[in-house]
């Protein structure tokens, strides 16, 4: 474990210092009152035998019992308010970060997703997790301890059972690795034919076969309850040495403590308390998931720290000053090879067209330009000044081949992250052609995000919508129109200049009728700029032409 | 379907496999039962009376009884796959069937994610019920046995002990609603977490290209407070319960002692009674109550919980009914009229439209319009919400289904192909189609290089290894190889080259019946005998030279398209 997840899981634990308190206090009484109590049931029992006075040691057991139930119950809460406040630090400190590091993480965003939900969960319960075992190991040293005070023997004979014990716990897994390993697969299996079925949907509720097609789904099924059916026998033999381990101890406990009993050096009571603490003392046996706890919370923080130690990207405060929207790119590259040496001047208010073969590097060379990206080597100017020095968001609008749509429902989508009104939002659908789509959907424009399954071209066009409510000096355009046909695809550039009108505009596409249409079109080859020059004169060399042909069907 | 009718089916089954598992159970629950009194008797008749040996005698009786239970123990665990694989495997054909026959609205998209979820859901109640079984019935078994064993070894103490039990185990039944309300929150919550903070992750470029941090910052951290804050209220919830179930496990063990004096003194108990009475207390009864407190309540409310989840992928609609039969496959479209929702634009408003066997329809326009829509209204998938779509005379949402099926049939963008031999899923409509026809409709289509590829009419298909336009193609051949009468194709080549595309339509077009085909590219029209046009207001249906002068909709479309063609083949 390195310092950065040390101190972290440090920094957790301590997130809310009265409640450890209390979790750490309520641990120790509750402890405390549990290794009495044995003793205590002892000198009641012992008292009732005697006939003698009852009831102090009555009073005496009760008054431990109560002490041990309220501590229990400060326990539950305080393990919940250490762990959620220890979790939810986290969950903020990393949800910034991610934010912060934005397009520049090496993060997949399902792998991102699970730091900041199942990792900081596992190290937010970190505190909970060490104070129960090191209780946990307390309570079994009490004990022994204990049992060493009513008689020495008893404490020898315990100690003895317990490598057994500990001998046992660690076979479980690697009887069942490999029917576990089956049953992942063949469960893997059923999900891979349930998603073909469910791509196939419309067609078999369209050919009434879903009977048919769920018994398909289904076929590999008994596989599965073999494997399972394997899982649970060896688990029953696992279970079949456990279940003789506790009784094990306690007889052997029993038998020298009868022996005591029979020399007098014990009472009945007392035979009682030591089987009270030899089921004490086993309880550490049955910690053994608050190790596994311990190494997750551990590896948890690890990834955790993993994303914080990422720096973020540098980025200026200033707004950038009003301006034409000319952007140049001077030696640009971005690591590993995706782009080399870009040199590109884009006028303010060309229609400029990026074109290229799928991986030439024209998302990175748009993203780069907009400010998405920053560049490895080289730098991005936006109307003379660096791009880095400026908070650029607001200055470009980016459209996207498949655009995440954020917010609860489609008019949020749109204007998120501008402020703009419902009549904006309303223009900019109509300027991207899809009002129509939006007015037929149950709701209109608040129909919920998460209500509306979206095709292709119609989270395109929502992306376009987003795009243009912005009013962006530069629209930067990345395939954003690649599923639309080509009836729609025309619509859409009409309308955008007639609400964007002289606006800079550069465009990735695959299509030679976008390419027709531009001032500019820049040839990029393996991350570098191949040719740029009107299309006309690019048309006549067959290896450009081909460039459209691979793209086509 | 309701969660609990889903799960009791699915448990139903199992019925004498439970019955075996209770045997065990009964095997299992020995040593609790004995303990105590064995315990006793080695102190009273042994150690006690100062024959050591013989206590040493009953306590090896107490070790055998353990044997006992272990054995128990053992064939309680090999009995438990008996009993949770079935049902798991009843609760997945439950959910498939469901999932499969429900998704048949045309704006429904399958999803990775939707079904990774569904999975893991029916392996949670998989392992929640084992965990059930196991811990809860052998908390059971443990409590009954002490109460018996304790009434056995001394009846005078049976009310102090039952008593306050009983009220714990009402007191915590009461409380498990609240409980399981607060689970339930939490488990939203902890869902919620993920769908926002996936939401944001995967689209964090758009999240920078917005300038929406702040924005989604501001979203998921609420999400995240909210789920810590759902935590606490579970957490003081559970406090309730521990305090409730503790107090019920300690108070039989104060009563006992209060008691037991008195009736040791007038003799009513003897030594060895009290002392076992104390070993059933404290080495059974209070350890399976604090066990039930602190795992049986959280289990059974996970185990609600994701039921719920399931029986709302689970619940289909009714399968489709209807006993009318068609005169012929003429389909005739009458003052037509469909919406998503009441406030919503209509998709398909007051179209009437007449297609007889021969005819080839092309629909164009927008995407987003409803054309899919229309589609699906066509073969029946979807009821009009005013008008009628009638199929040779009766509404086609009446025909008897299996007729319906086999007269009409839908090619959808999406194209289906399951795991299996290229045979196989070409003859899904034909099972009863030879290699010959097989292969004849593939030729029509132009997938005849495409089933060699794959190593012919035997050679397997999976997951996935299909292009979708090579798999749309085999939808295409899988439809024509079927007995359909009325055709349509819903962009069911939009993967394809044009070139491509064409010799589908033909294929079709020559094959004979009705045949609608919902346009991608333009060129469908040119080969359609009438084209209809929908822009989202009253659709237009005509010849191909009547539309350019009808519909200037139409003739825009035509020019913004001609001027690619030259490029575009």
């Amino acid at each position: 474990m390195n310092p950065s997840d040390r101190s972290l899981l440090a920094l957790v634990s301590t997130r809310d210092p009265w409640w450890l308190l209390v979790l750490v206090l309520s641990g120790c009484v509750a402890a405390a009152a549990g290794l009495l109590l044995p003793d205590a049931v002892a000198r009641a029992v012992d008292a009732v035998l005697d006939g003698g006075g009852v009831t102090s040691a009555v009073l005496w057991f009760a008054a431990l019992a109560a002490v041990e139930v309220v501590a229990d119950v400060l326990d539950v809460i305080a393990r919940a308010r250490t762990t959620s406040s220890g979790t939810a630090w986290l969950r903020h400190r990393l949800s910034g970060h991610l934010l912060a590091l934005g397009t520049r993480r090496r993060f997949a965003s399902g792998d991102a997703v699970s730091r900041l939900t199942t990792d900081c969960a596992e190290a937010g319960g970190v505190s909970v997790t060490v104070v129960r075992l090191a209780l946990a190991a307390l309570t079994s040293l009490g004990s022994v301890v204990a049992l060493a005070l009513l008689d020495w023997r008893l404490a020898m004979v315990f100690l003895a059972g317990v490598p057994v014990a500990l001998l046992l716990a660690g076979t479980h897994l690697r009887q069942t690795a490999d029917d576990v390993a089956a049953y992942q697969r063949v469960s893997g299996e059923l999900s891979a034919r349930l998603l073909d079925a469910m791509r196939g949907v419309r067609t078999i509720a369209a050919s009434g076969t879903a009977e048919q097609e769920t018994a398909r789904v289904l076929r590999p099924l008994p596989r599965l309850a073999a494997a399972g059916t394997g899982m649970w026998r060896a688990q029953s033999r696992m279970v079949w040495r456990a279940a003789l381990l506790l009784p094990a101890v306690e007889l052997a406990v029993l038998i020298t403590a009868g022996f005591s009993l029979a020399a007098g050096r014990l009472s009945t009571g007392q035979v009682l308390g030591a089987l009270g603490y030899v089921v004490l003392g086993m309880s550490l046996v049955r910690q053994a998931p608050l190790l596994t706890a311990l190494a997750r919370a551990r590896a948890g923080a690890a990834r955790i720290a993993e994303v914080l130690d990422t720096p973020p990207p540098r980025r200026g405060a200033q707004h950038p000053p009003p301006g034409p929207g000319r952007v140049e790119l001077r030696g640009v590259g971005v690591l590993p090879d995706v782009l080399r040496d870009v040199d590109l001047v884009v006028p303010a208010g060309a229609f400029v067209v990026v074109v290229g073969a799928s991986g030439s590097g024209k998302s990175a060379l748009t993203s780069v330009l907009g400010g998405l990206l920053e560049p490895d080597t080289g730098r991005v100017l936006l109307d003379g000044r660096p791009l880095q020095e400026t908070s650029a968001g607001a200055v470009f609008g980016h459209a996207f081949d498949r655009p995440a749509l954020l917010g609860r429902t489609v008019a949020d989508a749109v204007a998120c992250g501008t402020s703009a009104d419902r009549s904006r939002v309303r223009a900019a659908c109509r300027a991207a052609q899809v009002h129509d789509v939006v007015v037929r959907l149950p709701e209109g424009y608040d129909t919920p995000l998460a209500l509306t399954p979206l095709s292709g071209g119609e989270a395109q066009r929502l992306g376009l919508a987003r795009a243009i409510v912005r009013d962006p000096r530069v629209l930067v355009l990345d395939d954003a129109t690649a599923s639309l046909d080509a009836v729609t695809e025309s619509g859409v550039s009409r309308a955008i200049d007639e609400a964007l009108p002289g606006r800079t505009r550069v465009v990735t596409t695959h299509r030679v009728t976008t390419a027709e249409r531009a001032d500019l079109v820049v040839w990029l080859e393996r991350g570098r700029v191949r040719r740029s020059g009107p299309h006309e004169v690019l048309w006549e060399d067959p290896e450009y032409r081909a460039v459209f042909a691979e793209a086509r069907g | 379907m309701t969660a609990v009718r889903m799960y009791v089916d699915a448990l139903a089954g199992q019925r004498r496999e439970a019955l075996a598992l209770l045997g065990w159970s009964l095997l299992e629950g020995v040593p609790a039962l004995l303990s105590g009194r064995l315990v006793a008797l080695a102190v009273d008749r042994g150690f006690a009376a100062g024959e050591p040996w013989t206590g040493v005698a009953w306590l090896v009786a107490f070790g055998v009884t353990a044997v006992l239970g272990a054995v128990g123990s053992r064939l309680v665990f090999r009995q438990l796959g008996a009993v949770v694989e079935p049902m798991r495997d009843a609760l997945v054909a439950v959910v498939v069937r469901g999932v499969l026959r429900g998704g048949n609205g045309a704006r429904s998209r399958p999803d990775a994610g939707g079904v990774a979820r569904l999975t893991r859901h029916v392996e949670v109640v998989r392992d929640v019920t084992a965990g059930l079984l196991v811990q809860s019935r052998s908390l059971l078994v443990t409590t009954v046995a002490a109460l018996v064993g304790i009434f056995g070894t001394a009846g005078e103490l049976a009310w102090p002990v039952t008593l306050p039990v009983l009220l714990a185990l009402l007191l915590f039944a009461l409380l498990l609603r609240t409980l399981a309300a607060r689970q339930r929150d939490l488990v939203l919550a902890d869902e919620r977490i993920a769908e926002v903070a996936g939401t944001v992750q995967s689209g964090v470029r758009d999240v920078v290209a917005c300038g929406a941090q702040d924005e989604a910052g501001r979203a998921v951290a609420a999400e995240v407070d909210a789920q810590a804050a759902a935590a606490v209220r579970l957490a003081r919830a559970g406090a309730l319960r521990t305090l409730v179930v503790a107090v019920g496990g300690y108070a039989p063990l104060v009563l006992v002692l209060a008691v037991a004096p008195g009736l040791v003194a007038s003799g009513r108990l003897t030594a060895g009674a009290v002392l076992g009475t104390v070993v059933y207390l404290t080495t059974n009864l209070q350890p399976a109550l604090l066990g039930l407190a602190e795992s049986t309540g959280s289990a059974v409310l996970r185990l609600v919980v994701t039921l719920r989840r399931l029986s709302e992928a689970a619940t289909a609609p009714a399968p489709a009914t209807g006993a009318l039969v068609p005169s012929g496959s003429a389909i005739g479209v009458r003052g037509l009229t469909f919406g998503y929702g009441a406030h919503a634009e209509p998709v398909v408003r007051d179209l009437d439209l007449d297609l007889r066997p021969g005819d080839h329809l092309a629909v164009i326009g927008p995407s987003g319009i409803g054309k899919s829509t229309l589609a699906g209204l066509l073969v029946g998938l979807e009821r009009p919400d005013r008008g009628h779509v009638l199929l040779g005379g009766v509404p086609v949402h009446e025909v008897a289904p299996a007729v319906r099926h086999r007269i009409v049939a839908l090619v959808p963008q999406e194209a289906y192909v399951f795991t299996g031999t290229v045979r196989d899923n070409l003859a899904l409509f034909a099972p009863d189609a030879c290699d010959e026809d097989l292969l004849a409709a593939v030729e029509a289509v132009g997938a005849g290089d495409l089933v060699r590829g794959l190593g012919g009419l035997s050679g397997e298909v999976g997951h996935g290894d299909l292009s979708t336009g090579q798999a749309q193609l085999l939808a295409a051949a899988r439809v024509h190889a079927s007995p359909a009468d009325v055709v349509v194709l819903d962009e069911a080549t939009s993967s394809l080259d044009a070139a491509a595309e064409a010799v589908v339509e033909r294929a079709f077009a020559e094959r004979g019946g009705v045949l609608v085909v919902i346009a991608h590219r333009l060129s469908s029209a040119l080969r359609a005998d009438r084209v209809l046009v929908m822009d989202g207001g009253t659709p237009l249906l005509g010849e191909h030279g009547e539309l350019l002068a009808t519909s200037p909709l139409y003739a825009d479309l035509m020019r913004a398209w001609t001027g690619p063609n030259a490029v575009h083949p």
